[in-house]
């Protein structure tokens, strides 16, 4: 089944939106680009995330506690082993596979219970400070290594939600830290599976997700370090020597922390994905509308730009946004928008009993007037993955001879093409403005036209 | 008409005046909009009932019963409509009403005879 950018509950024909469930679906071919940050789980108003955020701590400082012990490669070797954790396929690899961090880069951010005497007296109170002091050491990192100590319980999670949605799952086998003996230890258990390579999937809840930690170097460096130790900065420092002087001066990375504590009231999970604003909408379609046909001054490419954002706010929350401008097997073609169908209304559960709509492939010809070939096109990509249904979306109404040849297409082939034009575009803005409706009424809309004129 | 259908009327016609003012104020502010599913669900409603007032005879389209849901019907489609059907419930009261000569009031005309329900003037005389 080739499905564009496939998803774990698309594979098993589950259909949910992205908006129904807890947790972040996942991608089975490559990473969600959001992280867990840790510092959520100890700002949540929940026992249970604040405990969880607690034990992370704890089981940090415990690594650090064996490193000082002398226990030096045991410790470096658990934290080498915390380091990635597939499983969640959080970040921005388009394989879902990543790299561990190397003994030398475990050795030094261990080291830091020893050179630190703030933390060897008394531990991280938030472990993702590590970023401002070891060079390499990232939001990807930050989140690999907060899903590894809490696997356990992730894995929990994963069996519950998994019941709830109905997604299958297989006795695997995954490594996981065990609090207790604070050891890595392989566990046997039940959990989805992703069915192209076989390898364990760990459900992430969306609670816990943003792009960038709350705690980052960027942050760091731009709102605290320049604004209050380096006010005469003149640009000639690079990274590693702002780590160095963090190292040496823990007492203002502290302070940082705190500030960072103090002002946690704008600290949000980021949506997996949000709509544009409304004024935004308006200001598109205008540019939309005010785009001349063809390609002059790159017209289409603009057109496209333009309707990519537009489409795929419109239509959120009913459809989630897969792809933009995704080629073919052979990559000679590319198909313009393509929308995972969750069956989450009417008239999608309808063409996907119908037309075996899968994703939808909507088509965008920014020009004067739709031609045959337009029509022979998108006809083309009407195969198993995407069903017998697909959307051109256009600038004028097309001619008759053009509907009519979608309405034969239908009588002979069962195919359903719809045609939606600028006066469309606009009704569906309208109506995301006034929230009388849902945009995407005005595909239904044209989907029951298209049905009436179509032979008994 | 009898005095169960003359009270039909007086309630389906404010309704409809009702509706239509509403909409109309809709219409004004964004003309091309669609009707949201809550009230085209009441504006149906009306028209069903405004329907069996008016009959073959004084309805205004014959081959319109209500609006489709699927067709999204923008706030002016509606506006449209409803001042059709107020036009003809007026023409059919017109048609219904007589004025006393002796005491120059208008009231309702029950099987062809005045009664005692007292009305308006039809608008076309009051418009005179």
């Amino acid at each position: 089944m080739a499905i564009i950018r496939p998803r774990l509950n698309d594979y098993h024909n589950l259909p949910f939106r992205q908006e129904d469930v807890d947790f972040a679906i996942p991608f089975l071919d490559e990473d969600i680009p959001l992280y867990v940050d840790p510092f959520l789980l100890w700002k949540i108003k929940s026992q249970q995330d604040n405990a969880l955020h607690t034990s992370i701590v704890n089981s940090f400082n415990q690594l650090g506690h064996l490193f000082v012990k002398g226990n030096e490669s045991d410790a470096k070797a658990i934290l080498t082993e915390l380091t990635e954790c597939n499983e969640a396929g959080l970040g921005s690899s388009k394989t879902r596979q990543g790299k561990k961090i190397g003994d030398k880069t475990a050795d030094e951010i261990l080291s830091l219970f020893k050179s630190i005497p703030q933390i060897n007296k008394q531990g991280f109170q938030h472990f993702e400070e590590i970023q401002l002091l070891i060079d390499n050491i990232s939001k990807d990192r930050i989140s690999d290594i907060t899903c590894s100590f809490i696997k356990s319980f992730l894995i929990d999670f994963t069996i519950d939600q998994c019941q709830k949605m109905g997604i299958p799952i297989e006795r695997c086998n995954v490594s996981l830290y065990d609090y207790k003996t604070n050891k890595i230890k392989s566990e046997e258990t039940y959990l989805p599976v992703n069915p192209e390579n076989k390898q364990p999937i760990i459900l992430i809840p969306k609670r816990w997700l943003r792009f960038v930690p709350w705690i980052n170097y960027d942050d760091y460096f731009e709102s605290y370090y320049i604004k209050d130790v380096d006010k005469t900065y003149d640009g000639k420092l690079n990274r590693v020597q702002i780590l160095n002087f963090n190292r040496n001066n823990y007492d203002l990375v502290h302070t940082y922390i705190s500030l960072k504590e103090k002002n946690n009231q704008e600290l949000t999970n980021d949506p997996l994905f949000s709509q544009i604003p409304i004024v935004s909408s308006k200001r598109k379609l205008k540019s939309a509308l005010g785009l001349p046909t063809g390609k002059t001054n790159n017209a289409d490419k603009e057109y496209e730009d333009l309707m990519v954002q537009l489409m795929s706010s419109l239509l959120y929350p009913h459809l989630d946004f897969a792809k933009e401008q995704s080629r073919t097997d052979s990559g000679t073609q590319i198909r313009d928008l393509i929308f995972y169908n969750n069956r989450s209304y009417d008239f999608l559960k309808d063409i996907y009993d119908v037309y075996e709509s899968k994703q939808l492939v909507i088509e965008l010809k920014n020009v004067k007037e739709v031609e045959r070939e337009h029509i022979n096109q998108i006809n083309r990509y009407l195969s198993e993955q995407f069903g017998r249904f697909g959307i051109i979306f256009t600038r004028n109404k097309p001619p008759k001879s053009i509907f009519q040849n979608t309405v034969d297409l239908w009588a002979g082939q069962r195919r359903c093409i719809l045609i939606l034009d600028d006066s469309d575009l606009q009704l569906m803005c309208e109506v995301y403005e006034s929230k009388q409706r849902h945009p995407i009424e005005v595909i239904k809309r044209k989907y029951i036209e298209f049905t009436r004129s179509c032979p008994a | 008409m009898t005095e169960k259908e003359i009270n039909d009327f007086e309630k389906i016609q404010a309704q409809l005046e009702s509706l239509h003012s509403e909409i109309s104020t809709l219409t004004k502010k964004s003309s091309n909009d669609a009707l949201n599913k809550f009230k085209l669900k009441f504006v149906n409603q009306t028209i069903s009932e405004a329907n069996k007032i008016l009959g073959k005879k004084y309805k205004p389209f014959n081959d319109f019963d209500k609006f489709d849901d699927n067709d999204l019907p923008s706030n002016s489609d509606v506006t449209m409509m409803l001042g059709q059907y107020l036009n003809c419930m007026e023409k059919l009261r017109g048609d219904n009403v007589n004025r006393n000569s002796y005491s120059n009031t208008w009231y309702w005309l029950i099987d062809g005879k005045e009664s005692t329900i007292k009305t308006a003037p039809p608008q076309k005389i009051q418009n005179k």
